[in-house]
């Protein structure tokens, strides 16, 4: 039984150890922001089809845009502002311009110890020119990290 | 990875202790004194860490009461202040949490003999905490929000089982560790906003939690009995099988 006695000393560096190892965290891997997915449909057919050419930028925003002229993008992610309740967005759907305001509420939510705290949105009323834009069809309204689809449009 | 490891490792030396314990033993006596005892003790890696990291004090203790040779029942409990900061956000938890539960001695008698104990506990444990996120930082392509989560009172519960060893060093001085493993059953907060830390547990963000103890006890023998001896029957020879 002196083993049992040994073996406590031993154990008290180990654990000593292990519980400084275990403690330090690790870097972030996950996504960090919660956008709006919109994916893009032909509103004759009905199927998924990205636009040929995309440039979205936030209304009010100066020259930074989240798409510019950018191809085969589909669904679009469109991060939204917790500053505020909602967020209006050009979208230059293959050069014919519309603009989608959508309002929200924002509340944060935690992603992990490593990657700390997010916003996530509930969308609530959604409104939009028809420029291009045939519908907007609103799939979702639960903005987070994951991949979930939020408003379907049709053009 | 490394958490792993670590745990690995332990249990391997685990397994090694007792392996060593089983071996060189004398004939047994057919009835042995196991001393029932009360043991009062205090958890110990909790204030070295303190030490090392300023950020982090867990405090606990603990009664339990020898019920017979194998089973007892534990009762413990502590308090926990806990402080995290990194560049985009900064956490903080306070508070108290309890256990409760039954220690199984996996040792013989004959090898105890109420000085030694390899076994497990098996806990169910109270957290009752603070939370509170006095700084958080997020960036979009909108720019840069900074906010704060105020303090809000939080219950959560949880299991834990306890494999370990511990050995009377001087009489009615007992040291011993165990491994923690630990399953949430309830956070206290809801999805978004899961505490980063739960007193008595650990991590809030994660469903199971890991972590060594390493505890001093004293002693208070309340009561002898006598065990027997369970003796390992032996092999039947060629002779018996033949009258």
């Amino acid at each position: 039984m002196t083993g049992l006695k040994k073996n406590n000393i031993a154990a008290i560096i180990i654990a000593i150890l292990l519980i400084i190892v275990s403690c330090t965290p690790e870097a972030c891997f996950e996504e960090t922001v919660a956008k709006v997915k919109v994916p893009f449909y032909l509103s004759s057919t009905q199927k998924a089809k990205a636009p040929d050419n995309l440039t979205i930028y936030g209304l009010n925003t100066g020259t930074d845009k989240i798409y510019a002229d950018s191809k085969s993008v589909s669904p679009a992610e469109l991060p939204l502002d917790p500053s505020t309740d909602n967020c209006s967005f050009v979208l230059v759907i293959n050069g014919v311009s519309d603009t989608i305001v959508v309002a929200y509420d924002s509340y944060p939510h935690l992603i992990s110890i490593e990657c700390g705290y997010t916003y996530y949105h509930t969308t609530g009323v959604l409104s939009y020119t028809k420029n291009i834009i045939d519908t907007i069809i609103v799939k979702n309204t639960l903005v987070t990290t994951g991949n979930e689809e939020n408003f379907r449009i049709l053009y | 990875m490394r958490r792993i490891s670590g745990y690995c490792t332990s249990i391997l030396i685990i397994l090694l202790s007792v392996s060593w314990e089983a071996s060189g033993q004398t004939e047994p006596p057919d009835t042995v004194e196991i001393p029932l005892k009360i043991k009062i003790g205090a958890e110990v890696t909790g204030p070295v860490i303190y030490f090392i990291d300023r950020n982090n004090l867990n405090v606990e203790g603990f009664i339990s009461a020898d019920l017979n040779e194998r089973y007892g029942v534990f009762i413990g409990g502590g308090f926990s202040d806990y402080k995290y900061s990194q560049y985009n956000y900064e956490y903080l938890s306070r508070g108290f949490f309890i256990k409760a539960g039954i220690d199984i001695n996996f040792l013989r008698p004959e090898k105890s003999m109420g000085k030694y104990w390899a076994g497990a506990g098996l806990r169910y444990g109270l957290s009752s905490f603070n939370s509170e996120v006095p700084f958080f930082e997020y960036d979009n392509y909108w720019g840069s929000v900074t906010s704060s989560i105020p303090s809000s009172a939080y219950f959560g519960h949880y299991l834990e089982a306890s494999p370990g060893f511990r050995a009377e060093m001087f009489r009615n001085f007992t040291m011993g560790w165990s491994v923690n493993i630990r399953r949430l059953i309830y956070s206290g907060a809801g999805k978004d906003l899961r505490p980063i830390y739960l007193p008595g547990f650990g991590s809030g963000s994660e469903k199971v939690s890991f972590g060594i103890s390493y505890f001093f006890l004293w002693n208070i023998p309340y009561k002898k009995i006598s065990v027997i001896v369970k003796k390992d029957e032996p092999a039947e020879s060629e002779e018996t099988a033949i009258q």
